[in-house]
């Protein structure tokens, strides 16, 4: 029988997070748009992502279960999504094509499971989710900040936003 | 690994009756994805079987779902109570169908968006089943998608 939820408890204290966990996205954005884009990324300052601001108009979105968990978010701009995911897949694919999302998610997939390695942590990486619209809006998890990386590419912008946190070996993961 | 409609609408009507009191009932209208703006939220499944549970409502019944779960008037409900409402129900939905599940398997947290004319895709995985019901008229939808398996290279 499913539990019932208690009431909305208040806004958590926020747990800093690790560097550690910080730094492999970044490197892994570069090395994936250098490699498999063939174009170079700009990494901006990171900040803090502490309203629910609608994210861009194209959203792949990674979860991580296990030692780590959480939800790795990137964000483009509509027309920046398709030049760069035109270029990724060698051919023009329109924001339309059912192939977008696919080659987006791949994308994201690719920069999550570059990071994953990095982090050197007992983690699965789910499949990607892809948001194609304007103004939508993605939860974060409340009691961890949601550092947000502005990207710059010659092909448009994009963000990256992580929302993770490690977990005790073992408790993190919801075992049959 | 197959889910039957009967399975999931069951689930659906246990999940709806026991964590906010309403009853549902089986929709054959086809009105999925027509309303102009919903929550949705995707909640991933890893291990034995790799596929993920999609669970999309308009805003009219997830703000009524976060004003039963946080005893809170629908008018008084925030974007996040909203959020926090469908992630929460989709928890459950993933919960009972690992449930179903014959081995070891894995959830995700559950990834949620809100929004008017969006669509949520993922990627990779191959529809299972879809049911569709109805609460207080509205068409809700739930989706049970699998990974597809990359094919291994011959030896």
């Amino acid at each position: 029988m499913p539990s019932t939820p208690t009431a909305s408890p208040p806004a958590a204290p926020q747990a800093p997070i690790s560097p550690k966990l910080i730094a492999p996205f970044v490197n892994s954005v570069r090395s994936v748009f250098s490699t498999m884009v063939k174009v170079e990324s700009k990494v901006g300052i990171p900040h803090l992502k502490d309203v629910p601001a609608p994210s861009y108009d194209v959203s792949g979105i990674i979860g991580f279960s296990g030692d780590i968990v959480g939800n790795v978010v990137v964000s483009f701009q509509k027309a920046a999504a398709e030049k760069l995911v035109s270029a990724f897949a060698g051919a023009s694919i329109p924001a339309e094509s059912p192939d977008f999302a696919d080659a987006l998610g791949e994308l994201a997939n690719m920069i999550a499971g570059g990071a994953k390695k990095d982090l050197g942590v007992n983690a699965s990486i789910t499949c990607p989710s892809v948001i194609i619209g304007q103004g939508h809006h993605i939860a974060r998890l409340r009691d961890v900040p949601c550092i947000v990386f502005p990207c710059q590419t010659e092909f448009g912008n994009f963000a990256v936003e992580v929302n993770i946190k490690e977990v005790q070996p073992g408790a993190g993961r919801k075992e049959k | 690994m197959d889910f039957s409609t009967e399975e999931i609408y069951t689930l659906a009507e246990t999940i709806w009756n026991s964590t906010l009191g309403l009853a549902i009932e089986p929709d054959s209208s086809g009105a999925f994805g027509t309303h102009p703006r919903s929550t949705a939220a995707c909640i991933q499944i890893t291990g034995a079987w790799n596929g993920a549970v999609m669970l999309d409502c308009p805003a009219e019944i997830a703000r009524l779902a976060a004003s039963i779960m946080f005893h809170t008037e629908p008018d008084r409900v925030t974007l996040t109570d909203v959020q926090d409402a469908i992630a929460e129900l989709a928890n459950m939905f993933g919960g009972n169908i690992k449930g179903l599940l014959p081995a070891t398997c894995y959830l995700s947290l559950p990834a949620v968006v809100e929004g008017a004319d969006y669509s949520a895709r993922v990627p990779g995985s191959r529809l299972k089943n879809r049911l569709s019901f109805l609460c207080n008229g509205h068409v809700i939808s739930i989706a049970i998608l699998e990974r597809i398996e990359p094919k291994t290279a011959a030896a």
